[in-house]
Formats: structure tokens, sequence, C-alpha cells
């Protein structure tokens, strides 16, 4: 292997160069900041660490304040079931915070590499992905789908990693073909390639809301990496047609399935449908009781049994009930300021790559609290979506915390103010 | 190209952000909005209802006692079993919790192996489990938990009340029976459901999806409030001996529609026994007895399903309250006192009878087909004969009659407080009819009434003219014992006037007698009566002779009187089907056996005194010479069986009652005991015979019913011949006088 610090001669060199030219001074102040740039242009090295220009204190902020809400707002939800599941009421609080701490490490250690590791070795965590994605479907299944890797006491989503490897790739094919990205053959192939394989793999998990968001994350990706206007249009009525082609023929299954009594879970109809419904309507009656100002941190009522385990994708309806409309409004308001921050570090990003490595894992963020809501509050089918700092999981969070420590990375080659 | 590029990617992120922010946060916060601030009030009341459904505590039910607090109905705890399947990982752990709670709950393995697949937090296995099931449920919980990992929280149970009827069939169609849900379905449980039924506490505790308390208060705890305790009026007693003698007769007579027995309080109204023989056992309400769930396998099988449910309605059905029937003869009594009543007859007016009368062209025959000639009011009772009846009612007249009818409550419901009533069928609303109508109405056919409305009805005569209420439920008391409510005696109105109605009982008297109702004479009672045979004018056996109903109705003693009786049976299929032959008997059974019970004061004839049975005493560790010496002086023969000198045992056993002059056996060693005699076949002979088989056969005879008449001829015994018994066995002969109908 190369050493780190040798020039960088991965393919695609020329056009880091073009679009990081300005960034890759070591020191912060701005004025100095050109003129410095274009002297070391030369002489600029590739490092595998690096301080840059110092990360952006408000981003860290958000992300701390709320992965603190999001772990109380956890606990608070998952006591009453984890005391019945597994007799102790701190079960999930206790490992989620190992996983905040280990998650919170890996991003502090992540804020310090140079992200333009992973465009060098892009193709390589593509590889990785399908790699998780296939050796996912040789291990027995569990709870009838096939989502988890097991690793000694660790278990890991294989869907977590793909996501993250997905958005590398794209960043880096976006970067290195930048010029070309008006052609099918540089932009929608190659995004259309990677959505399909992945999908095709996810299906057979099954892991449909996965699937979801790497659509709309590819096409995010395809959208920052400057794909003509016309392609979306393409993509989105083929998407349409498929959708209602598969929604007419059955052919989804398991999703199927879970949408059956979409949007009906407050109307009894049958006992299958009510059953089916159970978890929805519970999240919806807790919505409900929480009312405008809450019924108080700690007092849900719906989280004693009445939400199947409300630690995962369904803690916001208990954070809804028990801080009122107006807890869930500053919640979102956090989430809203943190992808603000992360596409606005992001853009001041040096180099292209840099630019959209950060939006797009920002808008991941914001893609899934979008998703989560509307799936709680039964406007998209429950089709099993985290809400990123506060649905339990060792994975998603760690992944989720690794990839805050990328867009800190970024933000250390962000020409702005830092705090 | 390098500009170009940026600007574009700064507005492309920019509309992202946009879009993310705008659209996607505004979307999920309009949602928020709208679930929480218009939808809140409505998804907080459904989300109250369901914390707090499971959390409801079952009230206790009411008890049902009879009149001496002996318990008819009572609730004791019962589980409901119920499975939180989603907490089931795999199909192994599903076998062994569905196996092993079929197995202790007698449930289909596969069924429940179904149920536990559901993913769901509440599937109901089984209701109605008892203490012992539920211990063993509990072990196999503990036994699950410890073996094989799984979670406690897979089963639960919980508590509810089930209904108990320590008596099964006893009084079933009075008391009646209650669904799973305790709720009450059939007589004083469905009457008095709202009163038993105590009131569910409600928002108690809020609970969690598995039915556990929340660690919060959550609004004000309201108790349950047990239901209140009903004391009957019925005396288990006289409803067992009603329903002995009631089973007895409809076995002997073929009786294939039942039988009902009334025994009410004259001045309370208080029923004391009801009995529609031939119901069900109030622990399973459900089931048919044998032979006819038999006779239903031979029917096609898509009649079958029908042919249960009917069946099942006929077993359930109260005859007392819900049947209506044609009174007959019985119903001469009223028809003789509202003439009486009017002044239009008097007990000397004589009426002619030459077999048969006609009204407007209209003959109708005598059942005295020589006619009974020239008789005065109280033979024309006695006889029971239409043709005098007719003419009686001919003095009434229609419009005088319909005062009486419904002066006497045939023309509504008694009010009796059970379920199921009947209307009576007169001939039309306004009580207008034709004069064949009213001829035939003055001895008691082609109306119909209920047999409360008729038991209700001789209340008045017996009484001495005041119709007053039925009812069943003597008080109401709450779960402390605390008296909420007495149902206090309702006298709805006086029909006739005393004199009359004592000049009415006197005749009923002498008719149970030596008239026509002599077969319900009772020793030692002034019972009065009277007989009824009518054409129910159905043939609902199928066997092409329409249908006969026999009945009896009295009451006792005739002056003063305190209970009356009305026996009933429909459609008797033996070779006897006149009320006087099938229903008379058993009258006079119940009553002797009911009026000491109720210490009724005797009232012997001389006669009677002559042949009134002793008492044994005790003459066991006597020596021979002793024993014999003392049971000749109290009216016995002895009879010494061995050689010893002491007395041993003694047969009759002390304190048996039998006929002065009856023999007691003493035996005096072992092997003597051994001694059996064979009971002789004693039904037909007069009584007279009786003294002969007592001395051949080294028995006691013990003779009841109507014996002064040598007319009485001997009908059942209490031994079936052919028995071996000890020597001096006591055997009850029943005598019934033949030659008598109405």
């Amino acid at each position: 292997m190369r050493s780190f610090n040798s020039t960088m001669a991965v393919p695609g060199r020329e056009n880091l160069r073009l679009y990081s030219s300005e960034s890759q001074g070591s020191r912060p102040a701005p004025s100095e900041q050109r003129a410095r740039s274009y002297q070391s242009r030369k002489k600029k090295k590739f490092k595998f660490v690096s301080v840059g220009l110092g990360i952006d204190m408000p981003f860290l902020i958000l992300v701390l304040v709320l992965l603190a809400i999001g772990i109380l707002m956890m606990f608070s939800a998952s006591y009453p079931f984890a005391y019945a599941e597994e007799s102790d009421s701190y079960y999930y609080l206790k490992r989620q915070i190992l996983f905040a701490v280990i998650g919170i490490a890996a991003m502090i250690g992540l804020s310090f590499v140079n992200y333009h590791i992973f465009y060098r070795f892009a193709k390589v965590f593509l590889v990785a992905s399908y790699v998780a994605l296939v050796l996912v479907l040789c291990i027995p299944a569990a709870n009838g789908v096939k989502r988890w890797i097991n690793l000694g006491p660790l278990s890991f989503q294989a869907s977590e990693i793909s996501k993250f490897c997905v958005i590398v790739f794209m960043a880096y094919v976006a970067t290195r073909y930048a010029e070309k990205m008006q052609y099918i053959k540089y932009s929608f192939l190659p995004g259309m390639a990677v959505l399909g394989s992945t999908a095709l793999l996810l299906y057979f998990e099954p892991h449909y809301s996965c699937i979801v968001i790497m659509f709309f994350l590819v096409l995010i990706m395809l959208w920052l990496g400057g794909m003509p206007l016309k392609y979306f249009i393409v993509i989105l009525s083929v998407v349409a047609v498929a959708f209602i082609i598969a929604l007419s023929t059955g052919l989804l299954g398991y999703a199927m399935e879970r949408m059956e009594g979409w949007g009906t879970a407050l109307e009894y109809q049958n006992e299958q449908q009510w059953q089916d419904t159970w978890q929805t309507r519970n999240s919806l009656y807790a919505i409900g009781s929480g009312g405008v100002w809450g019924q108080g941190l700690g007092n849900s009522r719906q989280k004693y049994l009445y939400i199947p385990e409300p630690q995962n994708d369904f803690v916001f309806a208990v954070v809804c009930e028990e801080l009122g409309l107006v807890g869930a409004i500053a919640i979102l308001v956090l989430f809203a300021l943190l992808v603000w921050r992360g596409i606005y570090l992001s853009q001041r990003c040096s180099d292209v790559f840099g630019k959209l490595l950060g939006c797009g894992l920002s808008a991941q963020i914001g893609l899934q609290v979008i998703l989560n809501i509307l799936v709680i509050t039964d406007w998209l089918p429950n089709t099993g979506i985290s809400l990123p700092f506060f649905s339990y999981g060792g994975t998603s969070l760690i992944m989720l915390l690794a990839q805050m420590g990328v867009v800190l990375s970024v933000s250390r080659r962000s020409r702005m103010e830092k705090v | 190209m390098a500009k170009g590029k940026k600007q574009t990617f700064k507005s492309r992120s920019q509309i992202l952000l946009a879009i993310i922010l705008i659209l996607g946060f505004g979307a999920a916060v309009l949602r928020l909005g709208y679930l929480q601030i218009f939808k809140a009030d409505e998804l907080q009341s459904k989300a109250v209802n369901q914390q707090l459904t499971p959390a409801v505590l079952p009230a206790k039910r009411g008890t049902i006692y009879d009149v001496n607090g002996k318990t008819l109905a009572e609730s004791a705890s019962v589980w409901k079993v119920v499975i939180a399947p989603v907490y089931l990982e795999n199909d192994e752990d599903r076998r062994i919790v569905a196996d092993g709670l079929a197995e202790i709950l007698d449930l289909d393995k596969e069924k429940v192996f179904e149920k536990t697949k559901q993913n769901s937090y509440y599937v109901e296995i089984k209701k109605q489990v008892e203490k012992d099931k539920r211990e063993e449920v509990l072990e196999f919980m503990d036994k699950i938990e410890n073996e094989d990992d799984i979670s406690s929280n897979v089963i639960f149970m919980i508590e509810d009340y089930k209904r108990y009827y320590p008596s099964n069939a006893l009084a079933c169609s009075v008391i009646g029976f209650t669904g799973t849900d305790n709720q009450g379905l059939d007589g004083v449980e469905y009457q008095y459901d709202d009163v038993l039924k105590g009131t569910a506490g409600r928002l108690v505790t809020a609970t969690d999806a598995a039915g556990t308390a929340m660690p919060f208060s959550y609004s004000q705890k309201v108790d349950a409030i047990d239901g209140s305790n009903l004391y009957l009026t019925i005396d288990e007693t006289i409803q067992a001996i009603a329903e002995k003698y009631m089973q007895q007769a409809i076995d002997e007579h073929s009786v294939c529609n039942r039988g009902v027995c009334i025994i009410m309080d004259v001045n309370t109204g208080a029923i004391r026994a009801m009995a529609s023989v031939g119901g069900y056992d109030l622990n399973d309400p459900y089931t048919l007895p044998d032979e006819v769930r038999e006779e239903i396998r031979k029917l096609p099988e898509e009649e079958r399903a029908a042919a249960e449910s009917a069946a099942v309605q006929k077993i359930w059905r109260n005859k007392a309250v819900s049947d209506t029937y044609y009174p007959g003869s019985v119903f001469k009594m009223f028809t003789a006192a509202m003439a009486l009543e009017e002044n239009l007859v008097s007990e000397d007016s004589t009426f002619f009878c030459d077999g048969a009368y006609t009204v407007t062209g209209e003959t109708m025959s005598c059942h005295y087909h020589a006619g009974h000639g020239t008789q005065n009011l109280r033979d024309c009772i006695k006889n029971s004969c239409n043709p005098a009846f007719m003419q009686i009612g001919e003095l009434v007249g229609e419009e005088r009659f319909w005062e009486y009818y419904q002066a006497f409550g045939f023309s509504e419901k008694t009010g009796i407080d059970l379920p199921g009533e009947a209307n009576d069928i007169f001939f039309s609303e306004d009580g207008s009819m034709l004069p064949v109508n009213l001829a035939t109405a003055s001895f008691g056919q082609n109306f119909a009434v209920t047999p409360i409305q008729v038991a209700t009805a001789v209340c008045a005569i017996a009484n001495g003219g005041y119709l007053v209420q039925p009812h069943v439920v003597d008080r109401i008391e709450d779960a402390e014992g605390n008296v909420q409510q007495v149902i206090s005696t309702e006298v709805k109105r006086q029909v006739i006037s005393t004199d009359t109605a004592a000049l009415v009982a006197d005749i009923l008297e002498e008719n149970a007698v030596s008239g026509s109702g002599k077969n319900g004479y009772v020793a030692g009672y002034r019972v009065a009566g009277k007989t009824g045979t009518s054409e129910a004018k159905r043939d609902a056996n199928g066997d092409g002779i329409l249908d006969y109903i026999a009945s009896f109705c009295g009451f006792a003693p005739a002056e003063n009187a305190e209970v009356v009786c009305l026996v009933f049976f429909d459609t008797p299929t033996g070779a006897a089907y006149y009320g006087s032959q099938v229903a008379a008997p058993v009258y006079s059974q119940i009553m002797a056996e009911v009026l000491p019970y109720m210490q009724v004061a005797t009232q012997y004839t001389e006669e009677e005194l002559e042949a009134l049975d002793k008492t044994t005493g005790t003459y066991i560790g006597l020596s021979v010479e002793d024993a014999e010496r003392i049971a000749e002086s109290e009216g016995f023969t002895t009879s010494v069986k061995g050689d010893g000198d002491v007395v041993l045992a003694q047969v009759p056993s002390a304190g048996t009652s039998i006929p002065k002059g009856g023999n007691v056996v003493l035996y005096t060693d072992e092997s003597s005991a051994q001694e059996k005699v064979e009971v002789p076949d004693m039904t037909g002979f007069t009584i007279y015979d009786m003294n002969y088989f007592a001395s051949a056969y080294d028995i006691n005879v013990s003779v009841t019913g109507i014996t002064s008449s040598s007319l009485s001829f001997s009908t059942s015994q209490s031994i079936p011949a052919g028995t071996m018994v000890s020597p001096g066995t006591v055997v009850k002969v029943q005598f019934t006088a033949g030659g008598v109908s109405d």
C-alpha cells in the first residue's frame, strides 16, 4: 500500500486539484488562504491526519445536543418495554450509552482523518458494501428478515454500512466525472447501476425502507453532482409507473403486508388489519395524547407496552406524547439546524468531493428524520425507518456519529468563520 | 467552467436544502400539528379507553339464596388465560407454549398454535379457567421460564368470575343462567341482572398493554361494587319435593311435553316452588339430554342445527309463565264464584244434565254420557258437569263473564318478576264473544291462560277474594347484608267477597274428599281442589291424537288457606290422561310432604286417627321379652328372628312411621339379619288387601293417597316388586280412586 504521505496518484487527481486548489493550507486565516494555497499547490501532500481550518463547532454542538436528547428520550420511551422484555429498565440505555461513546470516539477520530481517503478507496467501499449485503443473505434470518451480520457479541446492520458506501461512491463518481455529468454514461448509468444492484440485494433481505432511502440518496447525489434535470424526470416517471405496477400486482410481498391497513390504523376493519396496524395506531394515540404541551417528561402512557419496541422506529411518538407539539417542533428545529449547518459548511468546502460528501451525509439525516416522522404519523407505510440519534441501535448510532465525524472532517476544509 | 460548476453546486444544494426543510420538515410539522392540535382530544380519549379497558375490575355477581338462605347460585373466581405471542421468538417456543396450554386447558393443540403465531400482545386462549387449572398454568409458566427461557410475559391471567349452581337442575326455570360475560340470560338471573351484576370498577388504574398497572396514579380510583344478593321466596325443600313427584309422574304417564308445578303462598303471592320439570342443568345449560341428542343425531344433517336449537329452547322454557293452555274444568270454580258473587245462583240451585247441552244449535256432550240428572251447585262441581256449567255461564252472561275474567287477572300479565310471561288468548280483545264461546268458556275451554294466572286466581278464592301479585324474589340485600329492598305483598284488588270465596273453598274441599278431585286428598289436611282435563287442540307428539293437558289446582287448608298448588302435565301419552288420574295423585303426594314441612296444623277425621301411623321406638339392646312387651304396648306386633336373648337389630329402624298394628321384626343373632324377603307386586289391589300382603310377606305396608273409598286401588309402590328386602321393611303404596273423572 502506498504511503499516505506520498503525493496522491489516484484517478481523478486532476479534478481534485482543480476543485480543491484553494483549501489545502493549514492556516485558518481566510485572508491569507488564497495566496498561500496557490503557492503551495505544487507541494501539496496527502496527509492522513489533518486539522485543516478547524472543525465547525456549531455542527458538533448540534450533534452532541441531539445525541443527548435522543438518548434521554430513548431511555424514557424504552424503560417499561426493557423491564418487560429484559427485566432491566436500563437495558437499552446502558447499551446505547456504550454505543454513543464508541460513536463519539469514532466521530472525533474521523474528524481528523482527511476525507480524501474515501475518494481514494471509493471503489473499495462500494465493494465492501456489496460484500456486506451479500454476506448478510448467507446468514440465517432473524424475525424473518436478514439484516444483521453477527461478529461475536456485536452485530451490525449491513444496510447502515451500505448507505455510507453508496454516498461515498456517488460522491466519487460525481467528482471524477464532474465535467461529464451531462452524459448518461457518467451520471445516470453509474447511479442507476449502483442503485439497481444495491436495491436488488436489499430486496432479498428484505429491507424495503432502505431501498427507499437508497433511492433518494442516489438521486440526491446525482442532483448535487450536476446530472441534468431531464434524467430526474425520466427516473421519477419510471419509478412512479413501477410503483403502480408493483402495487397492483402485489409483488412487494412483505412490504405489501405492512402497507395493508396503511392510513386506516384508527378504523377497525377486520381482526387482521387491526392487528397489523396496532403499532401505528398506538403511535397515533401517543402523538395525539401529547397535545400541544405534552404529558411531561417520563409520563407517556403509550410506552407501557402499547407501542411495541418504542425504543426503535417509534421513539418519536413517545417524544410527542411526553413533550407535546412544542417539544417535537423544538427537536425538529434542531434537526433542521443540523441539516442546514451540514449543507452550509459543505457548500463552503474547498473541493468538490468534500462538498458532495458533506452535503450527501447531511441530507441523509434530514431524509431519515422526514421519513421516520411520516411513518409514525401514518402518512407512509410502516416499513422500519429509524430516527437518527434517537432510535436504539448500535450500528446505526456508531455509523451515524462516524458520518458526522466525516462531515466535521469536511468542515476542516470549509472556508467559513469557525466559532 | 469551474465557476459554472460551483454555481451549479451551490444553487443545487440550496434547492436541496429548501426541499428538505420546507417540503419535508414542513410536512412533518403540519402532520404533527394536525394530530396534536385538531385530533388530540379524539386520539387521547381512544388512548385512555384502551389504557383503561383491561383495567376494568369485574364486580362479583350477587348470590341467589332460597328463602332460608340456602345458596342457589353463586360466583367464584375464575381466570381468563391470555397470551402475548409477540414475545415468542420462534416456532419451537410457540410449540412449547401451545402444547403446554392446550394440555392443561383441554384445548386443540393446533388451534392454540395458530393463536401463538399472531403478532399481538393480547390473544385470549380460554375464559373461565378454574383455580386448579390456574395453578397448573402458573407452574407451567415457571417451568418454561426456567427450562426453555421463554419470557414470563408470554402468558398472563386476568381474574373474572364464574357462576355456579350447587343444586344443578333444581328450579332451573326460575333461577336461569348466565352467559360467558356473566350476563343473566334467563330467569331471575335475567330479570334481576341489573341488581345482581353490580358495578364494574372503572378508571381504576391505567394499565399497560399486558394488563399490569402503570406506575403512576391516573384519574381517580373507583372500586367495583359487588352485585346485590337475592333472597328468593322459593324454598329449596319444597321445590325439591315438587320436582321429585312431578318427575315420577312424568315418567309414569309418559308425559311428552314436560310438566309444571306452582306452589304459592295464597296471602302474599310468594312463590314457594315453581317447577318446569324436564329442564336442564344450570351449570351446563347448552347440553341436551342424551336421548334428545340421540334423536337429533338421527336427523338429516341440515336439519340438526335447527332441531338442536328448538330442543334447547324447549328445555329452557319456563312453562309456568310462558305457556298458555286451556284451563279446563279447573276454571269451573271461577264460573261458580262469579255466579255466586252476582247472586245468580246459590249452593242449593239445581241444574239438570241429560248428558249433553245445546247452545245456538251446537250440542256439547258431558263426559258422563248418561247424564248427571238433577244436581245442586255442589254436585255440579263434584261431578265436574259441563252441561250444568254451560247453564251457569248463560246466567252470568257474556259481559259479566268478561268482567270477572278481567277481575281474576286473566286478561293481563300477573307481573311476576320472571321473564317471558305470556299473555292470555281470549276470543276477542274487548271480551265480546258468541253464546257458544261463553258456553265453552264456562267450563274452561277454547281460551288460553298461563299456569301462573290460574294459580294466582285460585289464590283469590283461597284467601278470601284478593288478587295478589305473584313474585319469586323476597328481598334484595347488598354485599354487606344490608337490606336494600323487600318485595312486599301487592294486593291488586278484591275480586269476590270473602263469603263467596269461603263458600267456593268449602265446595272445593268437599270435591277433594268425595268429588272428582278426591285423588288429590291428603289425609290429615283439609285440602280443596279441582281437576282439569283440557284439549290442547294440537298434536305435538304426532301420534294422531289431539293432546291433552291434565291439571289439578287446589289449596290447603280449605279454611284459612296457606298454600295453593297447581300441577299441570302437558300431553300425557299413557293410558291415563285425565286430571283426576294423572295430576290429582301428584298434588296429593306433594301436599302430603309440603304441608307437614310447612308445619300446617293437621286436622284428622276420627276414621283417619284410627288408622294413623305410629312411630317405632328403639328396641335394640333390650332383652327379647322386654322388647316384645314394649313394642306391643305401643301398638305394634312383633316377630323374633334368631335364637339369641338380646335384640341386636330391628326393622323398621327406630323412628319409622308404620301403620298401627304393623309388624316390628326383632333380630337376635347375626345370621338372622341376612334373611331377605321378596317384595310382592301390590298394585291394582284395594286397601283391604294390604293387610294380607303385610302378614304374608313379612313386610310393613304404609298407604298414602285416597284410602277412604272402596273404589280406591293401589297404583304405585315405593319399592318395586321383586326387590329383596329385610323382613319388616316399610313399603309405601299409593292409592288412587278409580272411576272418577272430571
